[in-house]
């Protein structure tokens, strides 16, 4: 009788370690994971209109701007930092160029060039914005008026006379040289 | 054992995913409708500005705007293998999508920096200007806030502005890549010779002395043949 208790014994030992042995491999490869897709859909790119420019460009500038908002709360505050990126482009648009703005006699030649200004009021790329902080949740209305401020600051930052100067004086010096490349030897640089 | 704890454990991030979830949904609902207000009490920006300023000359003379809707659909999925067996669900309640406008204008430019004489062909009265292949710059884009759509599930936050830019700088890249498509360097090329015909003209060339031509790679040890010509 106690030869059998001992044979059953044995057996159900046996069975437990094979069970617990094959338990083992069948969750050897298991895993679990939470996650989603981070990458954005394929989707057309359409080209809403071409437009022929002559914009001459002869200083520019790349600015960051970083700009912030907070919100006062009860208990605590929110916040809101981002960093915009752009570039003010200065120079001439060449579709002003009268149609007498150069004359020329012998090897001589004038040529009165219009006023350097900002070529183009978007000079953000707002797709390049770096988000820095956030707090709280904050609606498209909010990113808009970011984007106005940090537009109105680097306007303000950038376009400065010291740089309107610096454009026209490059601006001067490639129109000399161009026509100096043309085989003038005398230039004469104006603006409007 | 393990294998059930982490079961557990993923079981109690669901429920606090969920809970958060809950959270966020209900201080949404709390916020002001006008959420413009909030800027206005705001404290003044510290300007903190980096300015790179670079003498140039570019001819800029072909302009695309161009437009993009970039969607993301961000399904909250359980994947995982169970005894050899291997599944993929979307949790229910977990879907996110957004749908975000872009406008974008792209330029084509021709680099005058390295313009000399060399540039310059004379024969007789007529007059020839090699100038180099265009070169294609993203100068702005603009994400349309306004009309920027999103749909956001029971149990997820909504997008952050971590997540938003870095779709949005997706967008930029995937527009990046499509510029050889569009075909901007060819009108780049002829549009030079609609500024530069008009200026030698005053000069005193006949418009048909006068031949604006691009060459890649502008190299004038070699001979000008290969040259694409555009006679005006």
């Amino acid at each position: 009788m106690k030869k059998f208790h001992l044979i059953i014994g044995v057996i159900i030992v046996i069975a437990l370690v094979a069970i617990v042995l094959w338990v083992k491999s069948a969750l050897k490869d298991n895993y679990i994971e939470l996650g989603s897709n981070e990458t954005i859909e394929p989707t057309p790119t359409q080209i809403q209109s071409i437009r022929d420019i002559g914009e001459w460009e002869f200083l520019s500038i790349s600015a960051e701007e970083m700009v912030d908002t907070v919100r006062k709360g009860f208990f605590s505050d929110d916040e809101l930092v981002r960093i915009y990126y752009g570039t003010l482009r200065l120079g001439i648009d060449m579709k002003s160029l009268a149609d007498d703005a150069i004359s020329v006699k012998g090897d001589s030649v004038e040529v009165v060039l219009p006023k350097v200004g900002l070529l183009d009021k978007d000079f953000i790329d707002e797709a390049k914005t770096k988000s820095f902080y956030e707090s709280g949740r904050w609606s498209p209305q909010v990113h808009e008026a970011l984007y106005r401020k940090a537009q109105r600051q680097m306007l303000r930052n950038c376009l400065t006379p010291a740089n309107l100067e610096a454009a026209k004086t490059n601006a001067e010096a490639q129109f000399r040289n161009f026509m100096l490349s043309l085989g003038y030897q005398n230039v004469a640089i104006r603006f409007e | 054992m393990k294998q059930k704890k982490s079961i557990l454990i993923a079981g109690g991030i669901v429920l606090l995913l969920m809970v958060i979830g809950l959270v966020f949904s209900c201080h949404s609902k709390k916020q002001p409708p006008n959420i413009q207000a909030g800027l206005a009490q705001g404290v003044d920006t510290v300007p903190m500005l980096i300015m790179q300023v670079q003498k140039c000359s570019k001819l800029y003379t072909a302009e695309y705007r161009v437009h993009k809707i970039i969607t993301h659909d961000d399904a909250f999925r359980l994947k995982g293998q169970l005894m050899s067996k291997s599944f993929n669900v979307k949790v229910p309640l977990a879907d996110r999508k957004i749908a975000i406008p872009m406008d974008a204008k792209i330029k084509a430019y021709i680099d005058f920096s390295e313009f000399s004489e060399k540039n310059v062909e004379r024969r007789g009265n007529k007059i020839t200007i090699v100038l180099p292949d265009p070169q294609v710059v993203m100068t702005s884009s603009k994400i349309n806030q306004q009309h920027v759509k999103q749909y956001v599930g029971l149990t997820r936050a909504h997008f952050s502005d971590e997540e938003l830019a870095n779709y949005q700088q997706q967008g930029r890249e995937a527009i990046l890549q499509s510029i050889p498509d569009m075909g901007i360097e060819e009108t780049a090329r002829a549009n030079a010779a609609k500024v530069l015909v008009p200026m030698l003209t005053q000069l005193g060339y006949a418009e048909s002395d006068i031949t604006i031509a691009f060459r890649r790679d502008l190299d004038f040890k070699h001979s000008y043949q290969g040259l694409i010509r555009i006679e005006d």
